[in-house]
């Protein structure tokens, strides 16, 4: 039986370039358009089989709703569409936001971060508790 | 079902596009039914191509959208801009000329 791979448009054209809020909308639409297919099957008599099967023909071909997509060449993302420029862009915005690296890194790992935090409070706590006492010890003798 | 005609007119679908959605804001699924009922049958094409030429030109500004909430389902709605009806005034033009064109060739006696 033939049916619907919204997860191969998906990913066909994501690897052709098209924005990915595009991609997602298309995907969105197409799968409210198929549902709406189904139902007006189901609604003249078809059984569930026959009426998804007809839905899917017609939707149309996986690769001929892609060749549409890509045919629209401002559906693309910037990147694909100035790829120079995102030569430049991607590179440059990188550098400038390496010395930010270990805020991101830490607000993505937060929890582990915390407990580091603990680890390390807890660590110079007995540390100065243990001088502290040494202290008292050399004092008192 | 319909039979479809999978390579997509170009520059058809826009101007029915436009032209159903001067009258009305309309979904996806509707369009396509909207476009078959208008032309009597005559155009039906494989209902998912109809999405990215709706993309493109909302992207262009001839068309704008909104998300509504129908029976559980959320869908978009698309309408006309101002842009969208100054294209849709040019599509009708060049479509008129090259119909004019074509029907004049028609009538020219053939010498085959």
């Amino acid at each position: 039986m033939r049916e619907l791979d919204l997860s191969r448009l998906q990913s066909e054209l994501l690897r052709s370039g098209v924005a990915p809020r595009h991609v997602r909308r298309t995907v969105d639409e197409l799968s409210d358009h198929y549902e709406d297919l189904v139902e007006q099957g189901l609604s003249e008599g078809l059984d569930s089989r026959s009426a998804r099967c007809g839905a899917v023909t017609m939707l149309g071909e996986v690769e001929v709703i892609a060749q549409a997509v890509r045919a629209q060449p401002e559906l693309r993302s910037w990147a694909f569409r100035f790829p120079r420029v995102a030569a430049v862009v991607y590179p440059l915005t990188f550098v400038m936001l390496l010395p930010a690296a270990p805020v991101f890194i830490g607000a993505a790992h937060a929890n582990h971060l915390a407990k580091w935090v603990v680890c390390l409070f807890l660590s110079g706590v007995v540390t100065a508790a243990m001088f502290l006492m040494l202290q008292l010890a050399i004092t008192l003798t | 079902m319909a039979q479809s005609n999978p390579p997509f007119m170009s520059g058809v679908p826009e101007l029915l596009l436009l032209r159903l959605l001067d009258q009305s804001e309309m979904y996806g699924y509707e369009l396509v039914r909207s476009i078959r009922a208008a032309t009597g049958e005559a155009i039906s094409l494989g209902e998912g191509v109809i999405y990215p030429v709706l993309h493109s030109l909302e992207r262009n500004g001839s068309l704008k959208s909104k998300r509504k909430a129908v029976s559980g389902r959320t869908r978009v709605y698309y309408s006309l801009t101002g842009k969208g009806r100054q294209r849709l005034g040019k599509l009708q033009d060049d479509w008129r000329r090259i119909q004019g064109g074509i029907a004049n060739a028609l009538e020219v006696p053939s010498h085959a």
